[in-house]
């Protein structure tokens, strides 16, 4: 079986500090998304199960990934195809997956593609939808539990309120939520034999594109602005004992629209 | 020169930083309080990482990258450090992974197939042995001794003390390197180092009620008759002086590697309350005398950081290559870096009870736990912090600054 898993880095959310409500992005460290290690894990546990399996993951983004890349090398992916080149840059949603589905493509053997749900950072959702759109391939999002037998997925996809069971011959797209496995730490053995797996390196030419198919060039989206939102404090102080504070608070909340009636 | 990690050396200490916060903080404080021990699965999960064979080659079971044992192992500790300020576990650690380089050194092939292999597992505990009730800091006289020798083996006798991990050993299975005399007239130069199994018969141990890093035994073991097979022995008959002090400076290293993690976390802990603290209508880390103390503090820990990967990469190349390296130099590096590592582990966590006032008093914060902790390297442990003074000063000025050696006025 044939696994292609797209990853993301992006800044470490947990570092960025906001100032004038703009996030601070410079001497950030970068970290791959919580849902694209959910996405790597998914597919190594898959090989684990079913065996024989090949891992390719395929990550856009700055030269950090020469770095990067090592932590889903060593979390179980066979081989990496990095995109760095800097035509790549300031691409939006969809010449990502345009960018994805020409690697995948070149790539040539898959049965699986499986990406997370959402970015942690954009959170736009959109990849995942159009790369399956651009493969021609079914696509089953918001997956949390996932199985796979006889060339067949059956998958439990989160709608929240509900869950929804499916199934899908393969080759077909799968976001992954985040309940779908816990990530594991690498060992430290895996991490010494992860430096001496494949790479390649892939320009818009190796993949069939030119440089004004991608990146900047080729995005509809221009992103105008980036702020955190507003927060303000009413600093209602509330008076009285505690029951009368009590329903002071309930009331406020109430009409702050926080509690249902 | 260069001072950047691999990206393997990066990608595991990233990823020792996410056990010791998922696994290692929650539960620092029941292991110091509560447990009085490390439990079983959180030293299988550490098993399975890979951090028990960090410093034992691949075919004894580990998974040491030859040449970078030391970086690894002191990143690691420092990571490990940072999850359990108690101590318990960072020394449990380091005491494994420190000795089992001088096992890998100096120990038989035999005695290595045999043992390596069960600590990499972490089913055995593996820690050293060479105080006794007579004086910690005055190795050179020790009294347990070989009181016969049958040719295959030795009959020990004798007492140490205040011994790290007499209980895990005893339970989990294990031992200790230990110094003894096997021609005790001849002083420390007839002193003798060897792979102690803590259940070999005859051998019986106590332990203390301690301080502080709760879920560490420390104890004594009586030896009466106890047989030691010769296979065990580490390095050669009567050298045992010198092999025990190269290990000493591999334990200086992740000793001191396991107080700066500690003191880092602590600080960091202590940044974090200061910011949100309000006095007198600011922060606390408004007010100077808290900040440019922390900032001391973390520069200090900066330089202690340098120093201490520069002792690592010196024992590193050593192994590779004994002629390449000065052993004086790493002496020397060892046990500044020992000096001062658990000093300022205790300085950081009793300046961060300070900024946390009564709060910081309480268990509600993990300061006191760390101080407690850090208090026991500061005390002892491969020498107390005068006796790496006394290595500092014999590096520098010769035997002069030695007492029992120099010219004492009317000798
Ligand atoms: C928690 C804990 C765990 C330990 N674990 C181990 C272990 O696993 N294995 C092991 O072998 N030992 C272990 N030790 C023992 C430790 O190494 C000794 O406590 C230490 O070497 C000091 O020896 P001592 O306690 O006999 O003190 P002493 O040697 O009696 O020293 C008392 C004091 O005098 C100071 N001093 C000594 N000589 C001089 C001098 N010439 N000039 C100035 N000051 C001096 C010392 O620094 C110390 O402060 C442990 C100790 C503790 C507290």
């Amino acid at each position: 079986m044939d696994i292609v898993v797209c990853m993301k880095q992006m800044p470490d959310l947990q570092q960025i500090r906001i100032k004038d409500r703009k996030p601070i992005l410079e001497n950030v460290p970068l970290v791959w998304g919580d849902l694209d290690k959910n996405a790597i894990e998914e597919a190594a546990l898959i090989k684990e199960k079913v065996g024989e399996a090949k891992i390719t993951v395929v990550a856009k983004g700055s030269d950090k990934l020469q770095q990067g890349i090592l932590e889903p090398l060593a979390m179980g992916a066979d081989e990496a195809v990095l995109l760095t080149d800097p035509a790549f840059e300031g691409s939006d949603s969809m010449g990502t997956a345009k960018v994805l589905a020409k690697a995948i493509e070149k790539i040539g053997a898959y049965d699986l593609v499986i990406l997370g749900e959402g970015s942690t950072d954009n959170y736009s959702g959109l990849v995942g939808s159009a790369l399956a759109e651009l493969l021609n391939l079914p696509e089953i999002t918001y997956v949390r539990e996932l199985n796979v037998e006889n060339g067949k997925v059956t998958a439990v996809r989160n709608m929240e309120e509900s869950f929804e069971v499916v199934e899908a011959n393969l080759p077909v797209v799968i976001t992954v939520a985040q309940e779908i496995n816990e990530p594991r730490l690498p060992k430290f053995m895996a991490i010494r034999k992860a430096g001496a797996k494949p790479r390649h390196e892939w320009g818009p030419a190796d993949i069939g594109l030119s440089a004004d198919e991608v990146g900047e060039n080729a995005a509809s989206v221009d992103m105008l602005s980036n702020l955190a939102p507003e927060q303000d404090r009413k600093n209602i102080i509330l008076e009285g004992d505690l029951d009368e504070k009590i329903d002071a608070l309930v009331d406020a909340l109430i009409k702050e629209g926080v509690l249902g009636r | 020169m260069d001072f950047t990690m691999s990206p393997e050396q990066e990608l595991w200490k990233q990823t020792v930083r996410e056990f010791a916060d998922q696994e290692l903080e929650p539960i620092a404080r029941k292991i110091d309080e509560e447990w009085h021990r490390i439990p079983d699965e959180v030293i299988d999960k550490m098993a399975d990482l890979g951090i028990f064979g960090i410093t034992i080659p691949e075919e004894y079971g580990g998974c040491a990258v030859p040449g970078e044992e030391m970086q690894y192992a002191v990143t690691t500790i420092h990571e490990l450090a940072r999850g359990e300020l108690s101590m318990s576990l960072p020394v449990y650690t380091l005491l494994c992974i420190g000795w089992s380089i001088l096992m890998v050194d100096h120990a038989t092939e035999e005695a290595k197939e045999e043992i390596l292999p069960k600590v990499v597992t972490g089913e055995w505990f593996l820690g050293i042995n060479t105080t006794e009730p007579g004086g910690g800091s005055d190795l050179a006289n020790i009294k347990t001794v070989a009181t016969k020798d049958t040719g295959d083996s030795w009959i020990i006798n004798g007492e140490k003390a205040y011994i790290s991990g007499v209980r895990e050993a005893t339970e989990r299975g294990g031992g200790h390197a230990t110094l003894f005399l096997t021609e005790p007239e001849k002083g420390y130069k007839g002193a003798t180092f060897a792979y102690f199994p803590a259940d070999a018969p005859g051998t019986s141990y106590t332990t203390y009620s301690d301080m502080g890093r709760m879920g560490l035994s420390t104890g004594g073991f009586v030896y009466k008759d106890v047989e030691i097979p010769k296979k065990y022995i580490l390095g050669e008959e009567n050298k045992g002086f010198y092999v025990n002090m190269e290990g000493f400076n591999v334990a200086r290293a992740v000793v001191s590697a396991a107080c700066l993690g500690g003191a880092e976390k602590c600080l960091e802990i202590s940044a974090d309350y200061t910011k949100q603290r309000v006095l007198f209508g600011r922060p606390l880390l408004n007010f100077e005398a808290i900040s440019f103390e922390m900032v001391d503090d973390r520069a200090q820990l900066e330089m202690l950081k340098l120093m201490l990967q520069k002792g690592a990469w010196l024992i590193d190349q050593s192994r590779k290559d004994k002629s390449k390296v000065d052993f004086r130099e790493i002496n020397r590096t060892m046990a500044m870096c020992k000096c001062y590592a658990p000093e300022m582990g205790v300085r950081v966590a009793r300046n961060g009870m300070m900024y946390h006032g009564g709060f910081g008093y309480t268990k509600d914060t993990p300061l006191e736990m760390s101080l407690r902790g850090t208090m026991s390297y500061l005390v002892g442990a491969e020498g107390g912090y005068h006796v790496m003074k006394i290595i500092m000063g014999r590096d520098w000025f010769g035997d002069e600054a030695v007492p029992y050696r120099g010219s004492q006025v009317g000798h």
